[in-house]
């Protein structure tokens, strides 16, 4: 019975070192960090929203599917990198940027990284990657969040 | 009497089973629901017209990596089984439902993979009405059918897709 306590408390501890280690959205060695990732509910409350002030939202993947999003186009296509160069460029470094590609997971993603480590290179400070952990269709449309159609 | 008793149970057993297979939906077992869509020359294909034989339906997209990547190992199956006797079939096809958007883009990965089996899409993406059809929450994914379009299997992938028609072929 003593060592009832300290085994809960193990097991606690192993349940979350778990949850951290096969976290889909894990940031560690990402150009990204866990504090860049933002939920898609959390952007869907804000477009939702017109007496807050909208973030600058990028498709970087197949379709510019949420609400005011730019459409870039595959960003793993060198064409539509210098796009998105050119289409930031005219914002301000503090500008609040969102990018989102969603074809599937962060693992198979060919778009997200060569997009966030552009942003990370033009020294943008409030850049942001949604977080859609499985893919558009799951993680924003099957939630009717706002869309662009 | 006994044998009339027989004659009858194996009747609605043969009832049943047809009265199953009638049924349309995504269960194994179950009739596949059609597919009306246009190719890349903008003829309308309907997967009835490929009643006969043995086929996968392989949805999927030029924006899904897994997808590009599965597409030289679909051709090398069709290139192997396309012209096999199966129990379920004679001959083997493709018949490939792109959730594209960009018929550019769904034209030159068809050309560039070198893709010859059926090609269609309605370019409507996610909101593409066969998506909802077919219940498909993402990309890859496959349904084989027989030859009279009743699901066999579904969603299977490398290795176990090649198991899968080597297992159905007439030895």
């Amino acid at each position: 019975m003593k060592f009832k306590a300290p085994v809960i408390l193990m097991i606690l501890m192993a349940t979350i070192m778990t949850a951290f280690v096969a976290s889909p959205s894990s940031s560690a060695g990402e150009p990204w960090s866990a504090s860049q990732l933002l939920s898609p509910a959390d952007l869907a409350k804000t477009l939702n929203n017109q007496k807050i002030p909208h973030p600058v939202i990028y498709s970087i993947g197949p379709q510019a599917v949420i609400k005011e999003s730019i459409d870039i186009g595959s960003t793993r296509d060198k064409a539509n990198l210098e796009k998105l160069k050119n289409n930031v460029a005219k914002l301000p470094k503090e500008a609040n940027i969102v990018i989102y590609c969603g074809c599937c997971p962060f693992g198979n993603c060919p778009n997200i990284r060569p997009a966030f480590e552009l942003l990370n290179k033009m020294g943008f400070k409030n850049h942001k990657l949604l977080n859609l952990t499985q893919n558009i269709k799951v993680d924003w449309i099957d939630k009717d969040y706002p869309v662009n159609y | 009497m006994k044998t009339g008793l027989y004659f009858s149970l194996i009747f609605f057993c043969l009832n049943v089973i047809t009265l199953k297979a009638q049924v349309t939906g995504l269960e194994i077992g179950n009739k596949s629901p059609e597919i009306v869509l246009k190719n890349q020359k903008g003829d309308s294909v309907a997967l009835s017209s490929l009643k006969g034989k043995l086929v996968l339906i392989d949805f999927w997209a030029t924006w899904c990596s897994p997808c590009l990547e599965e597409q030289p190992k679909l051709a090398k199956l069709y290139k192997k089984y396309n012209q096999k006797e199966f129990t379920c079939g004679t001959g083997f096809e493709i018949f490939g439902v792109s959730l594209d958007s960009r018929q550019s883009s769904w034209e030159e990965v068809i050309a560039r993979e070198k893709i010859t089996w059926i090609q269609v899409s309605d370019l409507k993406f996610w909101k593409s009405p066969v998506a909802k059809t077919y219940s498909i929450k993402a990309l890859p994914y496959n349904v084989l059918i027989d030859r009279d379009g009743i699901i066999l299997m579904k969603n299977l992938h490398g290795d176990e897709l090649e198991k899968a028609l080597a297992g159905f072929v007439v030895k």
